[in-house]
C-alpha cells in the first residue's frame, strides 16, 4: 500500500473567528476537532466551546495525495501549538471576525507571528461579511496595517458558505503557484 | 456599512486611521459615560464636533451649510469645536464609537486647523502600554520608511523627539535598536512607531515568501486547484 502524502494549510485567527466553520465547510470529512468548554468569562459570553489543540479537515485530491486543513487554537495561551501546526504548511489562512474589531489586532499579532517563522505566502479572510454590521476587507486592510506592497490580500469571506471559503483557499493557492512560477 | 467598536480595544489612533485613509466622509459619533458627541467628517478630515443628546436628531440635518446656519456657527469657528470636543478628549479611554459613512451633504470648504494626521499623532501620545502593544508586540520587527511622505509628515506636525525617532527607522533596526538608540522611553518610542504606522510613514518590512524546494511541485498544485474548484 502506498503512503499517502499529506499537504497542509494551515487556518489561524483570533478567539470566535470562525476557524472551525472554515474547515467544516470544505473538509469532506467531519471535522476532526479537540474543543473544550471556555474557560474565561469573556470567552463563553461568546460561545459555550473552543479549540485547544487543533482541528482538522481533509479533501482527498487524488490516490496519493490529501490535503490537510488545520484550524488553530485563537487564544495566544495556545500559541505553542501554531508554531508546530506552521511547520511544512504551504500557505497560512488567517481569518478575522470582520464584526468584532476588538479581535483586530490579536489578528496582525498572528499574522506576525507566522510571517516571522514561516516564509509562506499569508491570505487574510475578512469573515462572517454576511453581517450586518461587518467591516469591509479594505477597512480590515487598513485596520490591520496591511501595507498594499506587504502581498496579504484581504478577501471578503463568509465561511458558511462553500463558494466563499473555496475563494479564500483558491487565492491563496494561486499565490502559492505563482511563487513556484517565479 | 457603519464601522462600530469600543474606544477599549479600538482606539482614537485606529479610528483616525481607519477614517483617514482612505477620505472618508460621513459621521463620527462617540458615545462616552457622560455626553455624546458628534464628528462631522468630510473628505477625510473632522471639520466640526458637537455634543448631542439625542442622534437620531443627527440624522436629521442632512445640509451641512444649513446646520451650521441653525446652530450660528460661523465657518472660522469649526476649529475651535474640534479642539473642545474631540482633542481635550483623546487621553479618554471609555466609549463606543460608530461611523457612518456618507450621509451628510457638504457643500463648501470648510478651515481645518487640525489635519486627520496631526490627530493621529496628538491621539498616540495617550496610548498606554497595553494599547502600543497591540502593534509593536514584538521588539524583533523591522519597520521601513515609506516613500514620499512629504505631505503626510508636513501635516503630522511631529515633535523633535518623534522626528528623531522616525529617523532611525531605515529597514534595517528592530525595535529594540530603534529604543536603544533613541534614549528615550520605551513608551514615548512604542507611541510614536504606532502613529507612524497609522499614518502610513512606516511599514512592516516585507518578507521574503519563498517556497521551500521540492515542498509541492507545479503538477500537484494545479491538481489541488482543479480539486477546489470542483469542491
Amino acid at each position: 500500500m502506498r503512503a499517502i502524502r499529506k499537504i497542509k494549510i494551515v487556518i489561524a485567527g483570533p478567539f470566535a473567528a470562525g476557524k472551525t466553520q472554515f474547515i467544516n465547510t470544505v473538509s469532506e470529512i467531519k471535522t476532526v476537532s479537540t474543543e473544550r468548554r471556555t474557560q474565561q468569562l469573556s470567552e463563553k459570553s461568546v460561545k459555550d466551546y473552543t479549540t485547544v489543540a487543533m482541528d482538522f479537515g481533509k479533501i482527498r485530491i487524488d490516490d496519493e495525495h490529501e490535503l490537510y486543513l488545520f484550524g488553530t487554537p485563537g487564544q495566544f495561551r495556545f500559541d505553542f501549538m501554531w508554531e508546530i501546526l506552521g511547520e511544512g504548511a504551504l500557505g497560512i489562512i488567517t481569518l478575522v471576525d470582520s464584526t468584532n474589531p476588538t479581535t483586530f489586532h490579536e489578528a496582525r499579532k498572528i499574522i506576525n507571528f507566522f510571517q516571522s517563522r514561516f516564509p509562506v505566502p499569508i491570505v487574510v479572510g475578512a469573515n462572517k461579511q454576511d453581517l450586518p454590521n461587518a467591516w469591509s476587507p479594505e477597512d480590515v486592510r487598513i485596520a490591520l496595517d496591511i501595507d498594499e506592497e506587504e502581498g496579504i490580500p484581504v478577501v471578503p469571506l463568509s465561511a458558511v458558505n462553500k463558494d466563499s471559503v473555496k475563494n479564500v483557499l483558491l487565492i491563496l493557492l494561486e499565490i502559492v503557484k505563482s511563487n513556484l512560477m517565479s | 456599512m457603519a464601522l462600530t467598536g469600543d474606544l477599549k480595544t479600538f482606539n482614537f489612533v485606529d479610528i483616525f486611521q481607519v477614517i483617514g485613509r482612505d477620505k472618508k466622509s460621513g459621521i463620527l459619533f462617540i458615545e462616552w459615560k457622560d455626553l455624546t458627541c458628534a464628528y462631522y467628517v468630510k473628505e477625510g478630515e473632522i471639520i466640526f464636533s458637537r455634543p448631542v443628546d439625542k442622534v437620531y436628531r443627527v440624522y436629521a440635518d442632512k445640509d451641512f451649510e444649513l446646520l451650521l446656519n441653525k446652530l450660528r456657527m460661523s465657518p472660522d469657528r469649526l476649529p475651535r469645536t474640534v479642539e473642545r470636543f474631540l482633542i481635550s478628549k483623546l487621553s479618554m479611554k471609555e466609549g463606543i464609537f460608530s461611523f457612518t459613512p456618507g450621509f451628510i451633504k457638504y457643500s463648501s470648504e470648510y478651515p481645518i486647523e487640525y489635519p486627520m494626521e496631526y490627530l493621529i499623532v496628538l491621539a498616540s501620545r495617550h496610548l498606554t502600554p497595553e494599547e502600543v502593544e497591540r502593534k509593536i508586540s514584538d521588539e524583533m520587527l523591522l519597520f521601513e520608511r515609506v516613500p514620499d511622505k512629504e505631505e503626510v509628515l508636513h501635516k503630522a506636525k511631529l515633535n523633535k523627539e518623534e522626528e528623531e525617532i522616525l529617523s532611525l527607522v531605515n529597514g534595517d533596526k528592530t525595535v529594540l535598536q530603534i529604543r536603544q538608540l533613541a534614549k528615550k522611553n520605551s513608551l514615548v518610542v512604542d507611541r510614536a512607531l504606532y502613529a507612524f504606522l497609522a499614518l502610513g510613514l512606516i511599514r512592516r518590512k516585507k518578507k521574503e515568501v519563498k517556497q521551500k524546494p521540492g515542498s509541492i511541485t507545479l503538477e500537484l498544485l494545479t491538481k489541488i486547484i482543479e480539486k477546489i474548484r470542483g469542491l
